[in-house]
C-alpha cells in the first residue's frame, strides 16, 4: 500500500479528528440556507412587530401618490395616466424600502449590539444581509398588494398580472438591492447616512421615471437619470405590463440587455462596496460601534 | 493536545486623524486548554474587549493570528465561527422585539443548527432558566437578569465548544450574578466547554477560573494559573493589626501601605507587600512610633484583587523604565 498523505485546508487544524468541535458535521450549503432563511424570518417577525408603522407607511404612501397625481393632473385625478404612474410609484416604493431598510436596520443593530452577533455566524454576512433583503421584499409585497387593492376599489386602477413582468421585476430589484448594499456599507463606516439615503430616494422618485418620463428631462439630467438603478427597470416594466410587449420585443431593441447589464453591475458593485466598507469597519474596530 | 484557543502575537493600533495612535493590544500571545475557565482581567482601556473581539473575528488585527480549536479565524472563518458562542459586553446581545423562543431559534439557525435538536435544546435552556412559561414574551419585557440569561442561552444554543463572555455579570443583581457564575462553572466542569471571560469582579475570577491573564495598556502583565499567581506574592504579603485608631493623624511614611481603620472593632490594620526581613523589621519599628498596642503581625495569603493591584501598579511604575512581563 502506498503512503497516505493528508492535506488540510489553509487555516484548518492539521488533525481535525483531534478537535473538540461542535457535534454536528459542517455542511456549508445547509448552513448557508438555514442562516439565510432564519434572517428572512427574523426580518419579517420584527417588521410585523411594528404593525402600526407598516399601516401608517401604507396610508402615507397612498396619500402621497394621490397628491402627486392631483398636482400632475392640475387639480384633477386622471385615471388614464394613474395606471402608468402607479406602476412607477410602486417600483419606487420597493426601491426605498430596499435602500432605507438596509441602512436603518444596520444602524439599529450597531446601536443595539446584535450586528456583531450576526458577524459571528459561519455564513458570510452578505448572505445574511440578502436574507434581510428578502424579508423586506416579502413585507413590501404584502403592502403593495394592499395598496393596489385600495387603488382598484377607489379608482378602478389595476395593473395587469403579466408573467413576462416577473424576470424584469426581479432584475430591477437585484439592481436596487445592490444600491442598498452600497448604502449599507456606507452605514458601517459613517454610521449616520440618513441624509444620503434621503437624497437617493428622492432622486429615484423624481428622476427614475417613476412619475415623470425621463425623456422629458433636460439631456444632461436624462443621462444621469438613466444611470439610476430603477430607471431602466421601470421603463421596461411599463412596456411589458402596460403596452403588452413580449420579452422578445424588449430583448430585440436592447432594452432588456441593458437592464441585465445595469442590474448585474449595480448588484456586484453594491456587494463589493459593502465588502470593502466591512473591511474598513473591522480594521477600525468600529463594526459594532455607533 | 490541541489548545482550544491559540493567540499568537496579536497587535492592534487604532489610528485617527489628528490624534496620536492608540496601541490597544500589543503583542499578546496565549493559549487556553480545552475545558479551562480563563479570565481576562485588567483596568478599563487595558485592551481586553479588543482582544476578545479579535478572537471572534470582529476586529482585524494588525498582526498576529487566532486559532479556535485549530481553525484560523482569518483563513477558515466559517469553521472557526462554529467553535464559539459569544456574549459581548452590553445589554442588548439579543433582539428585544423577538420572544425568548424566537431569539433562540434565530441564534441557532444562523450558526447552521436546526431541526428537532435545536428545539429540544431551546426547551432545555428555557426550562433550566425558569423562562419556559415566558418563552413567548418579548425580550423587552424581561428584567436585565433575565435578558442576560437569554443572551447566554443564545450563545450556547448551537452547542459551541468555546464560550466567550465579556463582562457576563455586569449590572446584574446578586441572585442573577450567582446564577451566571453557576452556569459558567457547570459549562466547564460538567460539559467540558472552554470558557473565556472578562470581568472586573476579581472574586469571581478567583472562585471560578483555572487561569487568569492580566492586561495593562494592551500588554499581558501576567498569564498564569490562579494558584501560581497568588503564590507568587504570598511569601511577601504581611498584615499588622493594632488596637485603636489613627484618628486622622496619619504619618507620611504610611503612604506606601494599605491602612484600614475598623471603627466597630477599634482596630487599625496596616498591610503591604514586604520584600524581605529587613523591611519587615523596619515596618515594625515604625509602627511602634504610632503609639498603638500591637495585636498581631502575620503573613497573609493575598487575594486576586491584591495581586491585580500590585501587578497593575508595578506596571505603571515600570512603564518609564522598561516593561516587565510575567508569562507562564
Amino acid at each position: 500500500m502506498g503512503d497516505l498523505s493528508v492535506t488540510t485546508a489553509p487555516g484548518a487544524p492539521a488533525s481535525p479528528a483531534a478537535v473538540a468541535g461542535p457535534v454536528t458535521a459542517y455542511e456549508p450549503a445547509k448552513t448557508l440556507l438555514t442562516a439565510l432563511l432564519a434572517e428572512t424570518w427574523k426580518g419579517i417577525l420584527i417588521m410585523w412587530s411594528y404593525k402600526f408603522n407598516l399601516l401608517t407607511s401604507m396610508i402615507s404612501l397612498t396619500f402621497v401618490f394621490l397628491g402627486i397625481n392631483f398636482f400632475m393632473g392640475q387639480g384633477q385625478l386622471d385615471t388614464a395616466t394613474m395606471q402608468s404612474t402607479l406602476l412607477g410609484y410602486l417600483v419606487w416604493f420597493y426601491a426605498i424600502t430596499a435602500i432605507e431598510t438596509m441602512s436603518w436596520n444596520l444602524r439599529d443593530e450597531m446601536q443595539c449590539g446584535q450586528l456583531e452577533q450576526l458577524y459571528m455566524s459561519p455564513a458570510p454576512a452578505q448572505m445574511l444581509i440578502l436574507g434581510r433583503s428578502l424579508s423586506v421584499f416579502v413585507v413590501t409585497t404584502v403592502q403593495v398588494v394592499i395598496i393596489s387593492i385600495v387603488m382598484l376599489a377607489l379608482f378602478g386602477i389595476s395593473l395587469p398580472l403579466t408573467p413576462a413582468a416577473l424576470p424584469v421585476f426581479a432584475l430591477t430589484m437585484a439592481g436596487l438591492f445592490g444600491f442598498g448594499y452600497a448604502l449599507g456599507g456606507a452605514t458601517l463606516v459613517f454610521k449616520q447616512t440618513g441624509p444620503l439615503s434621503n437624497i437617493l430616494t428622492n432622486a429615484l422618485l423624481f428622476l427614475s421615471g417613476a412619475i415623470l418620463a425621463v425623456s422629458l428631462l433636460p439631456p444632461a439630467l436624462e443621462f444621469g437619470a438613466r444611470l439610476l438603478p430603477s430607471t431602466q427597470g421601470i421603463d421596461v416594466l411599463r412596456r411589458v405590463v402596460l403596452q403588452g410587449e413580449s420579452l422578445a420585443d424588449v430583448w430585440a431593441d436592447g432594452s432588456l440587455i441593458w437592464l441585465i447589464i445595469h442590474s448585474v453591475v449595480f448588484f456586484a458593485a453594491g456587494w463589493l462596496v459593502y465588502k470593502w466598507c466591512e473591511g474598513i469597519a473591522k480594521r477600525k474596530g468600529s463594526l459594532g460601534q455607533y | 493536545m490541541l489548545p482550544a484557543i491559540e493567540v499568537k502575537t496579536l497587535s492592534k493600533t487604532y489610528r485617527k486623524r489628528n490624534r496620536p495612535p492608540v496601541k490597544a493590544v500589543d503583542g499578546v500571545s496565549l493559549s487556553v486548554q480545552p475545558g479551562q475557565i480563563f479570565a481576562f482581567l485588567g483596568p478599563n482601556g487595558a485592551g481586553k474587549t479588543t482582544t476578545i473581539k479579535m478572537m471572534c473575528g470582529l476586529i482585524t488585527p494588525d498582526i498576529g493570528e487566532v486559532r479556535l480549536n485549530g481553525y484560523d479565524t482569518a483563513r477558515c472563518r466559517h469553521q472557526a465561527m462554529r467553535q464559539i458562542g459569544v456574549v459581548l459586553e452590553g445589554t442588548r446581545n439579543v433582539y428585544w422585539r423577538l420572544t425568548a423562543w424566537q431569539n433562540l431559534m434565530w441564534f441557532g439557525r444562523i450558526k447552521g443548527f436546526s431541526g428537532r435538536r435545536l428545539k429540544e435544546r431551546a426547551e432545555q435552556f428555557l426550562r433550566e432558566l425558569d423562562l419556559w412559561d415566558r418563552r413567548n414574551d418579548l425580550v423587552n419585557e424581561f428584567s436585565r437578569g433575565m435578558q442576560q440569561k437569554v443572551s447566554i442561552a443564545c450563545a450556547l444554543i448551537a452547542d459551541p465548544p468555546i464560550v466567550l463572555l465579556d463582562e457576563p455579570t455586569l449590572g446584574l443583581d446578586v441572585q442573577s450574578s450567582r446564577t451566571v457564575k453557576q452556569w459558567v462553572a457547570k459549562l466547564a466542569r460538567e460539559q467540558g466547554k472552554t470558557v473565556v471571560l472578562t470581568t472586573h469582579q476579581l472574586d469571581m475570577a478567583q472562585q471560578l477560573c483555572d487561569r487568569v491573564a492580566i492586561m495593562s495598556k494592551g500588554r499581558l502583565v501576567a498569564n498564569q494559573p490562579v494558584n501560581e499567581l497568588l503564590s507568587l506574592f504570598s511569601r511577601e504579603f504581611y498584615q499588622v493589626t493594632l488596637r485603636g485608631r489613627l484618628n486622622g493623624s496619619r504619618p507620611a511614611w504610611l503612604a506606601g501601605y494599605t491602612v484600614v481603620e475598623d471603627a466597630d472593632r477599634e482596630e487599625t490594620v496596616v498591610s503591604a507587600a514586604i520584600p524581605d526581613q529587613d523591611a519587615l523589621q523596619d515596618l515594625l519599628s515604625r509602627v511602634r512610633e504610632l503609639d498603638l498596642p500591637l495585636i498581631s503581625a502575620a503573613r497573609v495569603e493575598p487575594d486576586l484583587e491584591e495581586v491585580f493591584v500590585k501587578l497593575i501598579e508595578g506596571e505603571r511604575l515600570d512603564a518609564g523604565a522598561g516593561r516587565r512581563a510575567i508569562d507562564g
